[in-house]
């Protein structure tokens, strides 16, 4: 009775302190709610038709802000030096694993190469129209937890992954000197880019190269990340 | 006809999150978290933001609940 | 009369107050489930719902009615009456660190659940006194 008694103060003293905070938030925005966010977008939509891109937040992402993408792009990168440094994974023989079902197996084989089509589809079109390189990258990671929890002889070669990883973060900070370089500014569009090539696949200069780059590297730590979560403990 | 539907989707989202917070059993509630994710994308798209949409669907509902999914292989349940 | 009050509730005032009370809403319910749960995953499932609440707060505010998706397709050719694309730009940053900094605490926990054995808040009192 006693125990029963405890459960209820708590839940009752925690739903009466987030009501205060969030009265009182709602007390303030209430009376001032905005008619416009910002009148900087109208001005960098003129802007962009110059650039021959014709997904108006790819070029916000990539070329008018690339900067705080470089930014995000070192926020992925320490949480997976992270995750591997919690949870080492180890190569461990495959004896003692249960074989999974056999429609799982071929599904999974039948699906692996369709969903990794279908990433490197997203992360290449992302300049023409829905998708970019976060997007895929995260789609291929998702073929490969599929492979992973379907077959037992699946695994992803650390060496190969890191090569990859360590290419695409190098190649994207070389990007921005050489457009220091030639055009006096980090990370200018260098590569002509006319706007006469609106939607074709070969237009915008710099910023479909640098999607690509980007979804390489957030593939495959995705993928990493989700190796190292994926490993059996010693005593299963 | 939008501000009809918005309200109806956001109300249903509060409803499913309360449920999800106050579930005993963990497989169900990481489940009704990844309702939440798809309520959110619906109303990514009343929103005309098509990019947001697609990651969210990706991220949010996709990698973010099956990395909770893998956690609670490796964390009990109720000790 | 069905048609007034579907034409009140389509103007862009009260869609804005909408979507404040109802982000508001469900911030307050991820904020509940912080404080009362006790298992270490259902923290970080409320932790997210939260992060979901701003987002929808977020783009809510920059929504116009009238105007469509910031990107071409074969009906519009030019840049004009279109949205914001800053907002969503930078929502597409927050949601891809929240997932990142959510993971890293989830294998936080996994180690300490593999050193001692505990996995509820109110036992983890290994610094207390």
């Amino acid at each position: 009775m006693n125990i029963k008694r405890d459960i209820s103060t708590n839940a009752i003293s925690s739903f009466a302190l987030s009501a205060l905070f969030v009265l009182t938030l709602l007390s303030i925005l209430l009376q001032h709610i905005p008619q416009k966010l910002s009148s900087a977008g109208d001005k960098l939509l003129e802007i962009n038709a110059q650039e021959g891109v014709a997904n108006a937040v790819t070029t916000v992402v990539v070329y008018f802000r690339g900067f705080d993408t470089l930014g995000e792009i070192a926020v992925l990168f320490i949480a997976s030096f992270g995750i591997g440094l919690m949870l080492n994974f180890q190569v461990q023989n495959n004896q003692n694993k249960v074989k999974s079902n056999f429609m799982l197996q071929l599904g999974a084989r039948l699906l692996f190469p369709i969903i990794l089509l279908f990433g490197v589809y997203v992360m290449t079109y992302g300049h023409l129209s829905v998708g970019g390189g976060f997007q895929g990258g995260v789609i291929i990671a998702s073929a490969v937890l599929l492979m992973l929890v379907s077959s037992n002889h699946f695994q992803l070669s650390h060496r190969i992954i890191t090569l990859l990883e360590t290419f695409a973060g190098v190649s994207y900070v070389l990007i921005g000197l050489i457009g220091l370089i030639v055009l006096d500014s980090f990370l200018g569009n260098f590569l002509p880019h006319s706007a006469s090539q609106l939607g074709l696949l070969l237009s915008g200069g710099i910023v479909p190269i640098i999607y690509i780059i980007i979804g390489i590297k957030v593939g495959s730590e995705m993928s990493l990340i989700v190796q190292n979560m994926l490993q059996r403990s010693d005593n299963d | 006809m939008i501000g009809v539907i918005i309200l109806g989707t956001l109300m249903a989202l509060i409803v499913i999150a309360f449920v999800a917070v106050i579930e005993p059993k963990l497989p169900d509630a990481i489940i009704l978290s990844m309702g939440i994710g798809l309520g959110a994308v619906v109303l990514f798209v009343l929103f005309q933001a098509p990019d947001v949409a697609l990651t969210e669907a990706v991220i949010g509902t996709g990698i973010g609940s099956l990395i909770y999914l893998m956690a609670l292989k490796h964390l009990g349940e109720r000790q | 009369m069905i048609e007034s009050i579907l034409y009140y509730f389509n103007q862009t005032e009260v869609i804005k107050t909408i979507v404040t009370l109802g982000s508001m809403g469900l911030f307050f319910v991820g904020l509940f489930g912080l404080l009362s749960q006790r298992h270490i995953i259902k923290v970080f499932i409320s932790i997210g719902i939260m992060e979901i609440a701003v987002f929808i707060f977020f783009i809510g505010l920059s929504f116009q009615r009238g105007l469509t998706a910031p990107m071409l397709g074969d009906a519009h050719t030019t840049f004009i009456q279109m949205n914001d694309p800053i907002p969503h730009a930078m929502i597409l940053t927050a949601i891809v660190i929240g997932m990142a900094v959510l993971a890293l605490g989830i294998s936080f926990a996994i180690e300490y659940y593999k050193l001692t054995g505990k996995n509820r808040l109110d036992e983890m009192n290994e610094m207390k006194n």
